[in-house]
């Protein structure tokens, strides 16, 4: 069953609009000229219980406009938005009480306050039960790490361990639904694994379901299977990365380590992108030659100690799309 | 999928207990100010206490008020001031201008109330600050002590005075939605609650014409009128009537608050803020 259901949803802004120079800078302030932006043109998708969802876009593409809009602190300009059967801008403070939210730029932990007693503080607002609370605490203490700092004032912890009490801080009332507005940004390798260790346990243990947007598409390899492109206000893909990765990550990286130094290096059916000395790099297109058929023709005519196979990373797939624009017949839906 | 209405959450008190609590436990955080603060404060009364000698040695008395009277008003203004001049919904502005206000709107929390809690818990905190101020400034100069109804009266009326405070304080606090500097526009209302307020100069002692400006305006309502209550220049006949005033003060303050704060609520779920 859908937990979240969002129909050709729109978020247009009234920006003022400021010619450029002192002129423009005292016209604005006597005859403020406004023009209308469009953050989110046309968004529909649906995500059912329990699902991880990777929501990726350039900047502006309206990523943060659309969770928003989820939260109810937006109202959308004109579509359709259900998150637990709620109308989340009609009913705000119920939507609130089914929702966590984690931005990597903003804490909503207090700043003044140690640790224990933000959490404190929010079993107060989202009136967690007692037992539920210390069970929860003790959960999170250990996936998370944070009992060495448990009694340290906000303001004094690092970014990653500000960030673990953040996630902690979303989880605490268990919500339904978490929105995490890119959760790893600025964080180290080790914070970095932490954290998604915890959105899989908890997606796992609690059957939560996690609208995730970032840049690090790394977290989105770890974390999930679906992704929902969005650029410029539209959805652009909706569907199984690994579908996207079949159908635009054609061409592979093949890496030679040759046994002597060849003056020159040829083989039909692949590029030579890259050479250092005997190591070279190859780029092949895997639909007119296999990765198998590539390593005959080479050993054919060179003597090599080694071979590895580099896969396209999502990255620059994504990079490709962005630019390109996705064109592989209509938006699929996840199969 | 269907849209169902949801039952109106119930209304908890304890979240804004809690809020109150934390913000006392914040003030009490920067332990220095504590002392600076009542260090100031009785620097203000002694150098007051010089002035108002010097002056009144010059014959320029007025006749309401005898020297140990004005010495009496002018202690007890500074003593309200620890409470009066805090700006305890700063927190407000401070979260319209780093945005973190989003955050709050998404919590299941009523926000106005939020920060009335949050304001509350802090002057709780500095308002504990006056009993200490006080028996210092006892050391230093001698003060008249009403008559127990008086000093009830004047109770009232100080608390209705400081609901008055809280509104000016949240309404400049609310420009933030708009224009993100409110510093000018703050210290101008700062400048004037200091002339027409009577806190540091008693109002009757002003020209004529400067009085019923004052007259018109509520910043009277927030500390003259308690003075004059505590000094007994306003006599017991008139009480209904100035406490009136500033009851009348309080409601139209706080109808405008909740307007500002509606349509200044309404922008950030429009615009985005």
């Amino acid at each position: 069953m859908s937990i979240i259901e969002a129909v050709a949803l729109r978020k247009v802004f009234r920006a003022r609009e400021r010619r450029p120079g002192i002129v423009g800078a005292i016209a604005a302030v006597f005859a403020p000229h406004y023009v209308d932006k469009v953050a989110v043109d046309d968004v529909s998708f649906s995500l059912d219980a329990g699902e991880v969802v990777g929501y990726i876009g350039p900047n502006g593409a309206g990523k943060s406009t659309t969770i928003k809009m989820l939260t109810g602190i937006l109202v959308p300009t004109a579509g359709v938005l259900r998150v637990a059967g709620i109308v989340p801008h009609a009913h705000r403070t119920a939507n609130a009480a089914n929702i966590g939210v984690v931005f990597g730029q903003r804490s909503q932990l207090y700043w003044d306050l140690p640790l224990r007693e933000s959490f404190e503080l929010l079993r107060s607002i989202y009136d967690v039960p007692r037992d539920r609370y210390r069970q929860n605490m003790r959960h999170f203490a250990e996936i998370l790490d944070l009992e060495r700092f448990l009694d340290t004032p906000v303001r004094q912890l690092s970014l990653g361990e500000r960030m673990r009490g953040d996630f902690a801080a979303a989880m605490l009332h268990d919500p339904k639904i978490v929105y995490l507005d890119e959760p790893t940004i600025g964080l180290d390798v080790v914070a970095k694994e932490a954290i998604r260790e915890f959105i899989t346990r908890v997606n796992q243990e609690r059957g939560t379901t996690v609208i995730l947007t970032t840049h690090d598409l790394a977290d989105v390899e770890r974390l999930t299977r679906r992704i929902i492109l969005i650029d410029s206000g539209t959805v652009i893909y909706d569907g199984l990365l690994e579908r996207l990765r079949d159908e635009y990550g054609t061409h592979r990286t093949l890496v030679v380590n040759l046994a002597e130094p060849y003056p020159e290096f040829v083989v039909t059916g692949a590029d030579v992108v890259s050479r250092e000395a005997n190591l070279v790099r190859l780029r092949f297109n895997r639909r007119s030659i296999t990765a198998e058929a590539l390593i005959r023709r080479v050993t054919e005519r060179y003597q090599i100690t080694d071979v590895s196979i580099i896969e396209p990373d999502i990255e620059s797939i994504v990079r490709t799309i962005y630019r390109e624009g996705y064109h592989d017949g209509p938006v699929g839906a996840p199969s | 999928m269907t849209a169902v209405t949801p039952a109106r959450p119930r209304f908890r008190l304890a979240p804004y207990l809690h809020f109150a609590r934390v913000a006392m436990a914040r003030e009490g955080t920067y332990r220095f100010d504590v002392f600076t603060s009542i260090a100031s404060l009785l620097i203000r009364v002694y150098l007051l206490r010089m002035v108002w000698l010097a002056l009144y040695a010059r014959n320029a008395a007025p006749s309401e008020l005898p020297l140990h009277a004005i010495i009496t008003y002018s202690t007890i203004a500074l003593l309200m001031g620890l409470v009066m001049d805090i700006d305890q919904t700063r927190l407000l502005h401070d979260k319209l201008h780093d945005g973190s206000i989003a955050t709050d709107f998404m919590k299941p929390i009523n926000v106005p109330l939020y920060f009335f809690s949050d304001g509350t818990g802090e002057v709780l905190f500095h308002a504990a600050l006056i009993v200490p101020s006080l028996l210092f400034a006892l050391l230093i100069v001698h003060i008249d002590v009403p008559s127990l109804p008086v000093l009830a009266v004047f109770f009232v009326s100080f608390f209705l005075g400081y609901l008055i405070g809280f509104c000016l304080n949240f309404l400049l606090n609310c420009i933030a939605f708009w224009t993100l500097e409110i510093q000018a526009m703050q210290l101008i209302v700062t400048w004037i609650t200091d002339l027409f307020g009577g806190e540091i100069i008693p109002l009757v002692i002003f020209p004529a014409f400067l009085q019923r400006i004052a007259f018109v305006l509520p910043f009277a309502s927030m500390f003259s009128t308690p003075l004059l209550i505590y000094v007994g220049v306003i006599k017991p006949g008139r009480y209904l009537e100035v406490l009136g005033v500033q009851l009348f003060w309080v409601i139209v303050l706080a109808v405008i608050a909740t307007f500002v704060w509606r349509a200044g609520a309404k922008r950030i779920v429009v615009q985005g803020g």
